[in-house]
């Protein structure tokens, strides 16, 4: 019963984006919206039906997500240690502190060009790109979290003579997960703006040099079936992300 | 005051180990050369008037899209706000589409619009759009009922409380909006300069990157984020001036 209930409120969430597509393709097939304007939204989705059995598709996802993997990986296990030990360790938080503050009003895809200098127009300048624009995000939010644990808390493990060390590893880091989490939420996004423009930019393969290859040659049905891909795929990656730290925090105070 | 002095005193120190780190040779100047060297190309490039134009063209694409991004987008927030069919059909689009990269359009806004300035401020107005159609939308509907049934009472017609009642109220929204789409409509200038050319501050970024020269990149870089940094302050400084009297404004 609650169960059908929250299926028909999804489908009338669902329904302006079916009108919104189904007058897309009424408009091109009765030649409203000429073809050299924008192809069909069915052309579109055949094009991505080729995409996906061609592998082409399948292989640049890989070399995208490789990039954006990386840089993402060492964006969350440096900016959650370095957030941690800031907020614990007074000379840590004195050093970094002022290079977070030169980073942080520069717009991150503007660094592109300048790791293109240091590390070459290859993966590395866009895994570094990714790494930073990832870090800033993660880092403010670990250390916030950090700094706003309960000191109850604190208090009872020292009290039962738990080490500096294991206070770090088994109450700090598990009492700031969410504040991580939401860093971790927008340190996402990043990644995939740095990773598409980086790609635009220089690139012979991934899921942004896919799209401007085929916009480049005019071939605009493959185009836009990369880009609603891409669309799916950061919808998918964003809704399983909120889905998994559903589970894994159900035992933090926050979830009730 | 006293934040501010501890604030710069440690980047103050920062700048200086940079000097001093690269002055000793231990990285190789042409790839990370002094910060000073930086300061002496930045204050040059501005003196020739070399950074002059591409710095009027990166603000003005900004500022354009970011505004019609406002003009569109706030009455569009607050009619989703207040009109029940209107919410019902905006509302999951703009969730559904607010958190996907807009700049993967550019290639299909450069085929509509054209490869210059048209194409790059309408990707802007695209991406400022979301953030501040949101933000007013709910801004509109969280609205304290009691001030529309106050108005309500003293006879006030409908287009009057949109206009006198709904849109100051939900002005705080609104500007928390603005704010956010200030940052985007930079970052979004820059990227579309350095993809597809035309001139502004990315693609004198691009120019540089070619050119191996480092010192160029790192003064329009310099440039790039002070013009985000002020617009964002200057968006701070109207949003005290303007919402004083607001109550999520007001001083405890």
């Amino acid at each position: 019963m609650i169960m059908s209930r929250r299926w028909a409120q999804g489908a009338l969430r669902l329904l302006p984006l079916i009108i919104v597509l189904a007058a897309w393709q009424a408009a091109s097939a009765s030649g409203v919206l000429p073809k050299s304007l924008m192809p069909s939204f069915a052309a579109v989705v055949l094009a991505l039906e080729g995409l996906l059995y061609s592998g082409e598709l399948a292989s640049n996802t890989l070399a995208s997500f490789a990039r954006a993997g990386a840089g993402f990986g060492i964006a969350v296990a440096v900016g959650v240690s370095l957030g941690i030990l800031m907020a614990r360790v007074r000379v840590v938080q004195l050093a970094v502190e002022p290079i977070l503050l030169l980073i942080y009003p520069v717009p991150k895809p503007a660094l592109i060009p300048l790791f293109m200098i240091w590390l070459g127009i290859g993966n590395f300048s866009k895994i570094a790109v990714i790494a930073l624009g990832c870090l800033l995000p993660i880092v403010v939010a670990t250390f916030n979290g950090a700094r706003s644990v309960d000191t109850v808390l604190l208090w009872s493990a020292r009290a039962r003579g738990t080490s500096e060390r294991r206070l770090l590893w088994r109450v700090v880091l598990p009492a700031s997960l969410p504040q991580i989490a939401a860093g971790v939420r927008t340190a996402i996004a990043i990644a995939i703006i740095l990773l598409v423009s980086s790609e635009f930019i220089s690139s012979d393969a991934g899921l942004g040099y896919l799209i401007f290859a085929y916009g480049g040659v005019g071939a605009d049905d493959a185009m836009l079936a990369v880009v609603l891909y891409l669309a799916i795929l950061g919808y998918l990656l964003d809704r399983l992300y909120l889905l998994g730290l559903r589970r894994a925090m159900s035992w933090h105070a926050f979830a009730h | 005051m006293g934040s501010a002095v501890t604030r710069i005193v440690p980047i103050g120190l920062l700048l200086l180990m940079w000097e001093v780190i690269t002055r000793a040779g231990w990285i190789n100047p042409f790839v990370f050369p002094p910060v000073s060297e930086i300061a002496v190309r930045w204050v040059a490039l501005l003196a020739d008037g070399t950074m002059f134009r591409p710095l009027m063209e990166t603000l003005w694409r900004a500022l354009l899209g970011l505004a019609a991004a406002i003009v569109v987008g706030v009455p569009l927030g607050l009619l989703m706000g207040r009109v029940r069919w209107a919410e019902w059909f905006f509302e999951p689009l703009f969730s559904f589409a607010f958190p996907l990269p807009k700049i993967a359009l550019i290639p299909l806004y450069v085929n509509w619009f054209g490869l210059f300035s048209f194409s790059k401020v309408m990707l802007i107005f695209t991406d400022c759009l979301f953030p501040i159609v949101l933000f007013t939308y709910h801004g509109a509907r969280g609205m304290s009922r009691v001030y529309e049934w106050s108005a309500l009472a003293r006879g006030t017609g409908r287009l009057r409380l949109l206009w006198r009642v709904v849109l100051p109220m939900s002005l705080a929204s609104i500007y928390d909006g603005v704010q956010v789409a200030v940052v985007v409509a930079v970052l979004v200038a820059v990227v579309t300069e350095m993809v597809s050319g035309g001139g502004g501050l990315g693609t004198m970024m691009i120019r540089a990157y070619r050119y191996g020269d480092v010192r160029t990149a790192f003064a329009a870089l310099v440039t790039i984020s002070l013009i985000g940094y002020l617009l964002y302050r200057a968006a701070q400084l109207l949003r005290a001036r303007l919402l004083f009297w607001h109550v999520a404004d007001a001083q405890p």
